[in-house]
């Protein structure tokens, strides 16, 4: 998971191993290791390949989008609008290469374009302006929605030639295509985050931006970037989406924000910014996956469902927390 | 030096040790007859995981009396400080009110025993009123339960009066006020909950020194009305003008207590760091060489019309009272608020420092008065911060390399002596003048040839001040040029070279080492022109 550093083994020993050892990751990691347990026990159709190789189908457009809000989080903000920059994604995939009959891959690059940019006007108005990020994007989470209904007149677009369907439905070597997207999509967040320079700066500046900006790091540059990645990676989102269930409609993803953030703060990420890993939001996310798709085959209904993944996300904040202080955080 | 052993019943502990230490006055034996004392620590303990941070305090407290508590940064005054508050317990010994052993709870239980504290960041409520503030959790109720605010805002105000504040009003958000009346407010606070133990930490470290003045006679009103007063400050001249007796706290233990008038200030000093200081502020000035940063007519919101220079090994004091522009001139060098107006030479050259990248690419650094807000970030690790202005030279290929960024924070703790766990410890964890240190390493990292210090030894104690100078000397020796903001004089005129006083934004004069005598530069600051 770490990625190699050749410097690893210069890292001064930690003073207590077992302490370290409970943190966040370790804790939602055996949570979730129980659920599965549990759950396999409960229905025998639950832990077979074919189940859970769908199961990681289902959670790729959320995982995709919740890998980039990981970043927008530890920076102390929030992007609400990435639900609606996937459905207005979706709507321009089928726009641009069903009414303007552009090829289709260029159709995907083009609304992969259109969602950077909408991440980068979020971030334009929250570094320019000032506006808090919970303001800007509740705001352009209305805009872009409006757009998306605008554009597509109501009308879902279908008829996508077979290899667009790979994406969302087809394996490669027996893993579904778009598990291996976020699997890179992971391990690039991973490095990013941990080892770069620029993670450092995201992280500086969601524990104090101030500080940051006083030691010369590119404070605005970073965040907008951020956004700018957030919209990026929901476009993506869009594209195996629409793939995945083969139409394009207005309405897609209304509502996935909140799964998004649910998977990030889950996976341990201060929603007050400067700490929270990318492993901890796949493990989250990972989680509810589980516990939707499990508790479904026990024959739970949806909206018991719902208020169990409410309990756990309470109970593991609070654990977390308690964790903390003995660990004299 | 600290092996030291304590023998001898506690209230006399200490002082044949201090004897040792300092060697100065003789012994006293404190006055007996005096009333018991409202507070006490007996053979305190404390320990946080493997830190043992008491190892063993007395203290004691009378009604009426302002007791200093003085110490280095990380002799454990704060920790003394939240058990007598209730946010601690000890692991061994007794904290005694009115002479019987009492177990404080929590914060509630010793405000109950009326025992309040006086922060030294303030915690206050910005958007509330300072009424609102001073009554916040024990607002006067009607009989309906509802708020008495008629009865809560003359309740405040009688407090405030009694504080000599009439020019305050209960109605203003404390957003408003200057952070001297913000303490007003906070002492206010303690007072409306009938508090017989004020503890005050570092009340005047943010305060000019008018606002200094009008403390310090609060303070003794106060202990005029028989409230007993915990007074914890570096400022020596504040400690022998206001200290009944002084407690001296080092590694954890009580070295001694003794009245204020049988101590001399190296005494204590010597005490405090457990050798003796024979200077305060030893500048050797070296040889002086070429200019290296040159100003001229540089203005920027209120800094106007500025000119001055400064030559490689030289220190450039530069003193003014508060508000008079000093940080925001730094500021502007620093790319922080780019100028508008003027020019900034280096090395001769004209340049433009639009950014704090370019000032640092100019191989400009500062260390910024506000420690927590700008100089560190203090959630973060000393590694993550000594990194912080040098990452992009840590990672030539994209990655941070982590070996030698470990390196470079461990040269750094031996360096400047930061006491610290290792590299990975968290800043926020470190002393006042322990995270000082770590600004400057990150500072010094980054290779600077132009240094500005803004108050660089502010909530700093003795020792760690000294060992600051000291630095200073040696980086002027290597050639660099220093400019030092400092809101004390003694220090302003002890380690400079040149003193540039400002007033209102402007520069009121430039004074030689010889000229720069405490009445030239104070009338400098208070009329805007040198005499």
């Amino acid at each position: 998971m770490s990625p190699r550093s050749p410097a690893l083994p210069a890292m001064p020993p930690r003073a207590v191993s077992l302490r370290s050892l409970l943190r966040h990751e370790t804790l939602l990691a055996l949570i979730l290791l129980a659920a599965l347990a549990l759950l396999a026990l409960a229905n025998d159709r639950f832990l077979t390949t074919a189940n859970l190789l769908n199961q990681g189908r289902l959670m790729t457009e959320v995982g995709l989008i919740a890998i980039a809000m990981t970043f927008v989080v530890i920076t102390g903000g929030i992007d609400l609008s990435v639900g609606s920059i996937l459905g207005l994604c979706a709507v321009l995939v089928g726009v641009f290469w069903k009414n303007l009959e552009l090829p289709l891959p260029v159709a995907m690059t083009l609304s992969l374009g259109v969602g950077t940019l909408a991440g980068l006007v979020n971030g334009l108005i929250i570094t320019r302006f000032r506006v808090p990020p919970l303001i800007a994007t509740l705001a352009t989470l209305a805009l872009y929605r409006g757009l998306a209904e605008g554009i597509s007149q109501a009308k879902s677009v279908r008829g996508y030639p077979a290899w667009f369907f790979e994406l969302g439905q087809g394996s490669i070597v027996g893993i579904p295509t778009q598990l291996w997207l976020l699997l890179a999509a992971a391990l690039v967040g991973i490095v990013v985050l941990r080892s770069t320079t620029f993670g450092r700066a995201t992280y500086a500046i969601g524990n104090n931006e101030q500080g940051a900006a006083f030691s010369g790091l590119p404070v605005a540059r970073t965040k907008l970037l951020i956004y700018a990645a957030s919209g990026f990676m929901a476009g993506l989102a869009a594209l195996v989406f629409v793939s995945r269930v083969t139409t394009t409609r207005s309405d897609m993803g209304t509502g996935i924000e909140l799964d998004v953030i649910t998977a990030v703060v889950l996976g341990g990420t201060s929603i007050f910014g400067g700490r929270g890993f990318v492993t901890g939001t796949l493990l989250g996310l990972c989680l509810i996956q589980v516990l939707k798709n499990g508790l479904a085959l026990s024959g739970v209904r949806g909206d018991g469902t719902v208020v169990i993944i409410g309990a756990v996300l309470i109970v593991a904040v609070l654990i977390s927390n308690v964790l903390k202080r003995w660990n004299g955080e | 030096m600290s092996l030291e052993v304590r023998t001898g019943p506690p209230a006399g502990a200490g002082n044949g040790v201090a004897r040792l230490a300092a060697g100065a006055a003789p012994a006293q034996v404190p006055p007996m007859a005096e009333d018991a004392p409202v507070v006490a620590l007996r053979g305190i303990e404390k320990s946080f995981g493997p830190i043992h941070v008491l190892r063993g305090v007395d203290f004691d407290l009378r009604p009426g009396e302002v007791h200093a508590l003085m110490g280095e940064n990380g002799a454990g005054k704060s920790t003394m400080i939240r058990l007598m508050s209730g946010a601690h317990r000890p692991d061994h010994g007794t904290v005694e009110i009115d002479g019987a052993p009492t177990r404080l709870s929590g914060p509630a239980a010793a405000q109950a025993a009326g025992i309040a504290v006086v922060h030294q960041e303030l915690l206050l409520f910005p958007a509330m009123t300072v009424a609102e503030n001073i009554f916040l959790g024990h607002a006067p109720r009607r009989r309906s339960g509802l708020l008495d605010w008629p009865r809560m805002r003359e309740r405040a105000r009688a407090i405030l009066d009694r504080l000599d504040c009439p020019d305050l009003d209960v109605d203003e958000p404390v957003s408003r006020l200057s952070v001297a009346n913000r303490q007003r407010v906070e002492i206010a606070r303690a007072l409306s909950r009938d508090a017989r133990v004020l503890i005050m930490d570092e009340p005047t470290a943010a305060l000019a020194e008018a606002d200094v003045r009008r403390l310090l006679d609060v303070v003794r009103s106060l202990r005029a009305e028989g409230v007993g007063i915990v007074y914890v400050s570096h400022r020596m001249d504040e400690i022998f003008e206001i200290s009944d007796r002084i407690t001296v706290l080092r590694d954890g233990r009580t070295i001694a207590t003794r009245p204020t008038g049988a101590v001399t200030e190296a005494g204590l000093v010597s005490m405090m760091v457990g050798r003796d200081i024979d200077r305060l502020f030893p500048r050797e000035a070296g040889p002086v060489g070429e200019t290296v940063l040159e100003v001229r007519g540089l203005g920027a919101g209120k800094v106007r019309d500025v000119s001055f220079r400064v030559r490689a090994g030289e220190i450039l004091g530069i003193a003014g009272l508060v508000g008079s522009g000093r940080t925001e001139l730094a500021q502007t060098i620093f790319g922080v608020t780019p100028a508008t107006s003027g020019e900034i030479l280096i090395g001769g050259a004209a340049v433009t420092v639009g950014s704090v990248r370019a000032a640092i690419g100019h191989r400009i650094a500062y260390v910024p008065e506000d420690r927590a807000q700008h100089g560190l970030v203090r959630p973060q690790t000393i590694r993550e911060n000594i990194s912080m202005a040098i990452l992009d030279r840590l990672a030539p290929r994209v990655m941070v390399e982590r070996g030698r960024e470990t390196r470079l924070a461990e040269e750094a703790i031996a360096r400047f002596a930061i006491r610290a766990r290792g590299p990975g410890q968290v800043v926020a964890q470190l002393s006042g003048g322990n995270q000082q240190k770590v600004v400057l390493a990150k500072w010094l990292a980054t290779d600077p040839r132009i240094l500005i210090l803004d108050e660089p030894t502010r909530g700093v104690d003795v020792g760690a001040k000294t060992e600051i100078y000291r630095l200073m000397n040696q980086l002027t020796a290597e050639g660099l040029a220093v400019i030092m903001i400092s809101s004390e004089l003694p220090e302003v005129l002890g380690m400079s070279d040149r003193v540039l006083v400002m007033n209102g934004g402007r520069v009121a004069g430039i004074l030689d080492r010889a000229e720069a005598t405490p009445e030239a530069v104070g009338a400098a600051m208070m009329t805007g022109h040198a005499a």
